[in-house]
Parts: C-alpha cells; sequence; structure tokens
C-alpha cells in the first residue's frame, strides 16, 4: 500500500487522513502538511481516520498528541474515526484514547464534537 | 533453531528494511495479522530508540539486529553503540522522553514492554545501548478463525 495523507476541510475542522505506516520517518512530512493546513484553515476540530493505518508507534501518537495540545489551546476538540484493532490497541496503551473519542462518522463527530467560541 | 543478523545505518528510512526483514524471517511460522501488526511496532520503537535517542540522529553509526527463532518463539537484539542510557528505569516510564523537542511521546519502550512477553535493557552510558525482546508467535486455531 502506498503511504500518504489526505487532509479535508469541514465547516470549522479537518479530517486526517492517513494512509500506511506512520512511522517516525513519515511522521516528518505529516506534520509539516497538517501544520500548514492548520495555520491556513484555523480549525476548532481535528478528526483523525487511521483506517488504513498498517503501522503505528509512539511517533503516530507524539503527532497526534502535538496536534491535540494545539486544538485544546482554541478549546477545539479531537477525535477518531473508527479504529481497526491493531490502532486500537496502540490507542488505548498509550491512554489516548482518554483524552479522545472514537466516531462512527464525521456526521456523529460534527454533532458530538460542536464547539462554542 | 534459526537466525539472522542485519546492520543498517542509523537512518529513518531505514526503519522500514528493519521491519520488513524480521517479518520476512519470521513467516515460516505463520503469524497472525495482529501479531504481524505488533512485532512491526516493536521493531520500529526498538529502530527509533536507537536512531534518534542512541546515535541523535547521526546516518553514519551502524544499527545492529540480531534475531533467532526457536520453537515459536522470536528473539531479537536492537543494538547502538550510542549514547547509551543513564537511568534506565526512568527511561521505560511512560511520557519520559529526552527529544519533546520531536513531539517524542516518549512511550516507545512502555509500548516494547506491553507488546512483547520479554523485555530487558542494557545500557552502558558512552557504549550503548542492548534491548532484548522476546515474543510467541504461537497461534491456536481460535486465534486463526476467530473472526470467522
Amino acid at each position: 500500500m502506498n503511504d500518504g495523507i489526505k487532509i479535508v476541510p469541514f465547516e470549522d475542522g479537518l479530517t486526517i487522513k492517513i494512509f500506511g505506516e506512520l512511522d517516525s520517518y513519515h511522521v516528518l512530512g505529516y506534520k509539516e502538511k497538517i501544520c500548514f493546513e492548520m495555520r491556513r484553515y484555523q480549525p476548532t476540530r481535528l478528526l483523525w481516520d487511521l483506517k488504513k493505518v498498517t503501522l503505528f508507534d509512539s511517533a503516530g501518537i507524539g503527532l497526534i498528541l502535538g496536534r491535540y495540545n494545539e486544538i485544546r489551546k482554541v478549546n477545539g476538540i479531537c477525535g477518531f474515526l473508527p479504529l481497526t484493532a491493531y490502532t486500537r490497541k496502540i490507542v488505548n496503551l498509550t491512554g489516548l484514547s482518554s483524552i479522545m473519542s472514537e466516531y462512527k462518522s464525521i456526521s456523529e463527530f460534527k454533532k458530538e464534537g460542536k464547539v462554542t467560541l | 533453531m534459526n537466525e539472522m543478523e542485519l546492520r543498517f545505518k542509523a537512518n529513518l528510512v531505514n526503519e522500514s528494511l528493519a521491519r520488513n526483514a524480521i517479518i520476512s524471517f519470521v513467516a515460516c511460522l505463520n503469524p497472525t495479522l495482529e501479531q504481524i501488526s505488533e512485532l512491526k511496532t516493536i521493531i520500529s520503537e526498538a529502530v527509533s530508540n536507537a536512531i534518534i535517542h542512541g546515535y541523535k540522529l547521526n546516518p553514519e553509526r551502524d544499527v545492529i539486529i540480531k534475531a533467532s527463532i526457536e520453537k515459536e518463539t522470536l528473539t531479537l537484539m536492537i543494538i547502538d553503540y550510542g549514547v547509551g542510557i543513564d537511568d534506565v528505569e526512568r527511561a521505560r516510564k511512560p511520557s519520559f522522553t529526552t527529544r519533546p523537542d520531536l513531539e517524542r511521546a516518549g512511550m516507545g519502550l512502555s509500548i516494547i514492554d506491553s507488546l512483547s512477553d520479554e523485555f530487558d535493557i542494557k545500557s552502558v552510558v558512552g557504549m550503548g545501548t542492548k534491548l532484548f525482546i522476546k515474543k510467541s508467535l504461537s497461534t491456536t486455531k481460535s486465534e486463526i478463525y476467530g473472526n470467522c
């Protein structure tokens, strides 16, 4: 599978879809792309789609946690689209599940994750 | 028993080389997809620990992986001759990182600990670090057909 990232804006948020391996090597480029789009759209909500991730480690956790910290500064929220058993295991192991929830769909996240500034 | 050894430069691009080599090495055991994913994460954490923390991203240095299979258990030794770890117990604690500038989550060693069956660290400051990891790749029929 080709590695890659797709970032799609919606209302006041961004959906970040990752394909393939999310390791230290790929995270460097992905962080740059995500930060560029965050500066451009200034979102208050981030929704991660990791369904197509085949390798997930602490570098990926660091990437997600870093963006979570930025979104929290504007009282925003972050979430996940349905995780696979593998990615859910890493998310649970690292405690990320205690600060970010899983949503069935983008529309559920939009409804649940409505931010009032 | 079967054994292999892999030596490569401390460049992050080589993380996938290390993962793929070990996954090919254990293919004869017919691991489940879940075991493969977990093993890839373990290798990724161990190798990035050597490259980022041991060698401070110096691509001139070498990372060595020694692997062996006995019955259905994989034993891995990931070796670097970098800076070493001065307090191994502190390094094993979740959220401890020496590289917050790189947004390291500081969870690499605790992830290895959770996903492996045995995990040990030998390190000498200024000499380097060896990570010892054991992971059983045995499968039962219920694991293989569990989702059918």
